[in-house]
């Protein structure tokens, strides 16, 4: 007995660090199949920017054999895309900013004060960011015509508060509820105003928060593809999904030239997302973020 | 709460009124900008698209109130028939997807071992990328010359020859399910991860001790502890699918002859037709389906707080 057993427990630890050892090699297994899964249509679509016409349309390669920049340089030189990427910055940001702005009001009010019906505010909050574009896109295409905002960066700007602000409230809800309320009752015993109390102690605890739904709203404006294609008619105006779409009506789909304009349009994006997702995917969870 | 009534508030008194009153009126005021936002730009178009839905509008015409007609007319549109039956098929097998590679991955990552936060980070970028180039970048891929897919068919041996994947009619809807699935799943795994950390620890040592195998772990631990979370996710998740216009949009614009159509799309091209009224009867038939699963995603979403 005495020597049988040593033995024994060594066969089940060495059983043991068998099972693990397997567990971890397919761990590691199916993960790379995924990550191969996702990189694969990136790695399409850089390649496809960078290959010249013959290559994408009679000798397709995984690899190309001459690399080119005439499909950024057309896309730039010849398409306008520098002017549709100013026009989402600038509707991109205007959308941000408004939303943070008056977002985090309602928000601290929604979490902090008591008052009848506000129950029914948040509900109607979150009933409105269910509301799918797609039932939303032919009134508001009136509503805007009928406001003059037809056609114009404002009126888009405007369209896009229907879906960044009930999102950007219903997440900075669930950030300002972890901030406890301690902090914010002291401050106003030494001497602080309630909107003192919001600027000073809510809004900086709440900073990975405010990062993170100003990337959210960001991009969502940044993304938008439906309701620009219905409100926005001149050239002038198109933002980036908009100049990308554009490029598609014509008969030869020039891929090399879209396959540039998706780089350059994902780049900024995906830059955000890798610097802010440690806030982001707390809150991405905890509100459901539209994907 | 009390602790808010003692101080400073000398510019109040003269208005007479009591804290809680006060307290009402920041709250009302605060409140207000969004929430006249949201009742003019989400709530007003809501009902306005249910009344259009019912009058015989066109571009630059009112129209007057037809009743029913748009909603007859739909009902015998093979188009509409058609976009029903596909969003339903869309929504319903992407999710089966969505779910099995989103919890799949989700536990394996949920696991200890080195690179997990890089993995992590890897699989969240068809999310993180915007929708529209995703499905751009797909459509690419789906070419019959050029496309990646057909070229590592050839090269690895498994199918020589031209498949015109979103051109023929028995691949298309397959293929816009794929593209759909690897745009959304991240997603699901993210929620699914996220529910999983916050699963006691020791919930699983007294399974374990219990003599409970892995298996059955799962459905005695982990599974009732994340099913919120699978049923908010698949309900969020079919709402967002089921009116996603981008995709089909961009894959196939519906085609080839409606074997992709979905209603988002239908409605789009029936303004474009400038029929508003029709267009609007589109989306506004969905309307019941889309109450059913917002409502009770919403007092989910509203219980967990």
């Amino acid at each position: 007995m005495a020597t049988a057993l040593p033995a024994n427990r060594r066969r089940r630890e060495g059983s043991l660090r068998r099972t693990k050892f397997l567990t971890l090699a397919g761990t590691y297994l199916a993960l790379t199949v995924i990550v191969v899964v996702v990189a694969f249509p990136l790695y399409w679509m850089v390649v496809t920017s960078l290959k010249l016409p013959r290559e994408i349309y009679r000798l397709p390669s995984l690899w190309p054999n001459v690399f080119t920049g005439n499909n950024y340089r057309t896309l730039i030189e010849e398409k306008d895309f520098l002017a549709n990427i100013k026009n989402s910055l600038i509707v991109a940001s205007c959308v941000t900013t408004i939303s943070l702005v008056i977002s985090s009001f309602a928000a601290y009010s929604l979490v902090r004060f008591k008052y009848r019906f506000k129950g029914v505010l948040g509900r109607v909050i979150l009933f409105a960011y269910l509301t799918p574009t797609s039932l939303l896109f032919i009134p508001l295409s009136i509503i805007i015509a009928r406001l003059n905002l037809g056609n114009s960066l404002q009126g888009l700007i405007l369209v896009y508060l229907t879906f960044s602000l009930p999102l950007s409230t219903w997440l900075l809800q669930g950030y300002f509820r972890g901030v406890p309320r301690e902090l914010e009752e002291q401050a106003m015993v030494d001497g602080s105003t309630r909107m003192g109390a919001l600027f000073k102690i809510l809004l900086p605890l709440s900073a990975p928060g405010l990062a993170a739904v100003a990337v959210f709203t960001f991009t969502g404006a940044w993304n938008e593809l439906l309701l620009a294609l219905i409100l926005i008619k001149s050239e002038s105006d198109r933002t980036v999904p908009l100049g990308i779409n554009y490029l598609i009506t014509s008969d030869v789909l020039p891929w090399g030239t879209l396959m540039a304009g998706a780089v350059l349009s994902s780049l900024p994006v995906i830059v955000l997302y890798f610097l802010a997702q440690r806030f982001m995917v707390q809150g991405m969870t905890s509100g459901s973020v539209k994907g | 709460m009390a602790v808010l009534t003692t101080s400073r508030s000398q510019p109040f008194k003269r208005t007479g009124l009591s804290f809680a009153g006060r307290q009402a009126l920041w709250g009302y005021l605060l409140a207000l900008p969004v929430l006249l936002l949201v009742l003019g730009l989400v709530a007003y178009p809501f009902f306005y698209a249910i009344y259009i839905s019912f009058t015989n509008r066109v571009v630059g015409n009112p129209g007057e109130w037809i009743g029913f007609d748009n909603f007859r007319y739909l009902a015998n549109s093979p188009s509409f028939t058609r976009s029903i039956r596909n969003t339903i098929t869309l929504v319903l097998v992407s999710d089966v997807a969505k779910l099995f590679i989103g919890l799949g991955l989700a536990l394996l990552v949920n696991q200890q071992f080195r690179g997990r936060g890089l993995f992590r980070s890897l699989i969240m970028v068809p999310w993180a990328m915007p929708g529209f180039i995703a499905f751009l970048t797909w459509r690419v891929l789906y070419q019959p010359i050029g496309g990646g897919i057909n070229l590592i068919l050839t090269e690895t041996g498994i199918h020589s020859g031209v498949i015109d994947w979103l051109g023929q009619k028995s691949t298309a809807m397959p293929a816009v399910i794929i593209a759909s699935v690897w745009r959304g799943f991240p997603f699901w795994f993210i929620s699914f991860l996220a529910a999983l950390q916050a699963v006691q620890p020791d919930l699983y040592e007294a399974a374990r001790v219990d003599g409970a195998n892995a298996w059955r772990r799962f459905w005695t631990v982990t599974f009732p502890a994340i099913r919120p979370v699978i049923l908010v996710t698949t309900l969020l998740s079919s709402i967002w699918t089921a009116n996603s216009f981008e995709n089909i949009w961009l894959l196939t614009a519906g085609g080839p002859s409606d074997a992709t159509m979905v209603f988002p799309v239908l409605a789009y091209f029936g303004m474009q037709t400038q029929r508003l009224g029709e267009a609007a009867a589109v989306s506004v038939a969905m309307i019941p389906v889309l109450a059913i699963l917002v409502i009770v995603v919403t007092s989910m979403m509203q219980e967990d707080e």
